[in-house]
């Protein structure tokens, strides 16, 4: 590895003290929000591991939650969505792994019920803002969260249901790859680029659970090959967009660990991370260079720091960990 | 009505992104015709001026996507084909060679 983390850590401080200096214009204790950005900040505490001196913040994200189970775009819409829905309920399951808050769990409960109902006959979930392949795979991903480390946290019946739930939407995911180990969608994603690097996260936990179930192996090498091929010679991906270099870099750090292809990955990794860092503004990240920097994409590049730290642990169950697949 | 950028600063094909008033406008001159939407994509705020133009199907319009996750809009219009927001678009005066803007 040539990154070094004394380089990196240096940067984490840095942007940590920033974002919490920012901290009016993510939390909901300060007023309404846009849950996605709350639900990148929240990752940001959890990663930081100083998510048990932020209760209040997973406790406003629970009261805002609706009757059904889900939430909308901002924490005042009353239309739950797929898509936010499920970055809600991850962060809240995997915040309570520390918090352990019996109102917490409850609100996880509600999350499961909620995926369980919404999820339509052929396996995926819907929402208007996103590709089909995006609306299914966050409700997977939180499947694969209580799967892996929450099954305590509902009753058999249900996790019956969640099991069955799951396999269906993996077998959604999984059908529409390509054969060239990409997934596209022709109106949210002809590239391909950003919901490959989000599928293959999501579905490696398939081998990590359930022995390579799905043969997913296979599937995830494959899409880890279609990144590494469309990577760009400065190292970023989709025309130097930050976030889905973001996504490309996280993603191959979990699925090259789990899959043994450190050795073929690693280079790629840290030209993503090199481009990450030569395009940072003094304050956290853009959308692409040269633009002002965004909370959010703030949020993404403290993650992605942080997930390369843990990457450059020995240990495989490090990197595993920030995903929430392992407790 | 704001001056936005002279005629001969955007070739056919081209875009610039300006600031009016604290707007990001962004401006594209497409076979011959000159549009200006807001910059931020309605979805996640995405910058239109980084997209890509897309001819319709029936070959008569034009689309920006977002480069963020693929929303498109008609670059006339701003109509987003059934996504829950459309993209402000902001009358042109062309005086001459001169652009003006309506906000």
């Amino acid at each position: 590895m040539s990154i070094r983390m004394d380089q990196i850590q240096p940067t984490i401080d840095r942007e940590y003290d920033y974002f919490m200096s920012e901290h009016p214009h993510w939390s909901l204790t300060k007023g309404d929000q846009d849950l996605e950005l709350v639900a990148h900040a929240l990752r940001v505490l959890l990663h930081m591991k100083t998510t048990p001196q932020h209760l209040s913040e997973y406790l406003a994200l629970v009261d805002c939650q609706h009757a059904d189970g889900g939430w909308g775009k901002m924490a005042s819409n009353k239309e739950s969505a797929a898509w936010v829905t499920a970055f809600c309920a991850l962060m809240l399951i995997r915040g309570n792994l520390s918090l352990k808050h019996p109102r917490i769990a409850e609100a996880v409960k509600k999350c499961a019920r909620y995926f369980l109902e919404t999820q339509k006959e052929d396996g995926k979930w819907s929402d208007p803002s996103w590709a089909d392949l995006d609306a299914v795979s966050h409700p997977i991903s939180f499947f694969d969260v209580l799967l892996a480390v929450g099954k305590h946290l509902v009753d058999e019946p249900t996790l019956a249901k969640v099991r069955a739930s799951w396999r269906k939407g993996m077998k959604f995911m999984l059908d529409r790859q390509t054969a060239d180990g990409g997934w596209y969608d022709p109106e949210f994603h002809p590239t391909g680029v950003e919901i490959t690097a989000h599928l293959i996260q999501d579905s490696i936990v398939a081998d990590l659970l359930l022995g390579d179930e799905f043969n997913v192996r296979e599937c995830c090498r494959k899409g880890v090959m279609k990144l590494l091929s469309v990577q760009a010679a400065d190292g970023s991906w989709d025309g130097e967009n930050v976030d889905h270099t973001m996504d490309c870099t996280r993603s191959i750090m979990l699925v090259c660990s789990v899959l043994g292809m450190r050795a073929q990955c690693d280079r790629a990794i840290e030209r993503g991370l090199e481009w990450i860092l030569k395009h940072k503004c003094e304050h956290g990240w853009p959308d692409f260079p040269g633009m002002e920097t965004n909370l959010e994409r703030t949020c993404d590049g403290l993650d992605t720091l942080l997930k390369y730290r843990a990457y450059s642990q020995p240990v495989t169950t490090a990197i595993v960990k920030l995903w929430g697949y392992a407790a | 009505m704001i001056f936005l950028a002279k005629v001969a600063e955007i070739p056919d094909g081209a875009r610039k992104l300006i600031q009016v008033n604290g707007i990001s406008v962004a401006l594209f001159r497409h076979e011959g015709q000159f549009y200006a939407l807001n910059n931020a994509c309605p979805h996640r705020q995405g910058p239109l001026v980084r997209g890509t133009l897309e001819k319709t199907a029936e070959g008569s319009g034009c689309f920006i996507r977002c480069p963020m996750h693929g929303w498109r809009f008609d670059l006339a219009t701003g109509d987003s084909r059934g996504r829950p927001g459309n993209a402000t678009v902001y009358p042109l005066i062309r005086q001459n060679d001169e652009l003006y803007i309506e906000l």
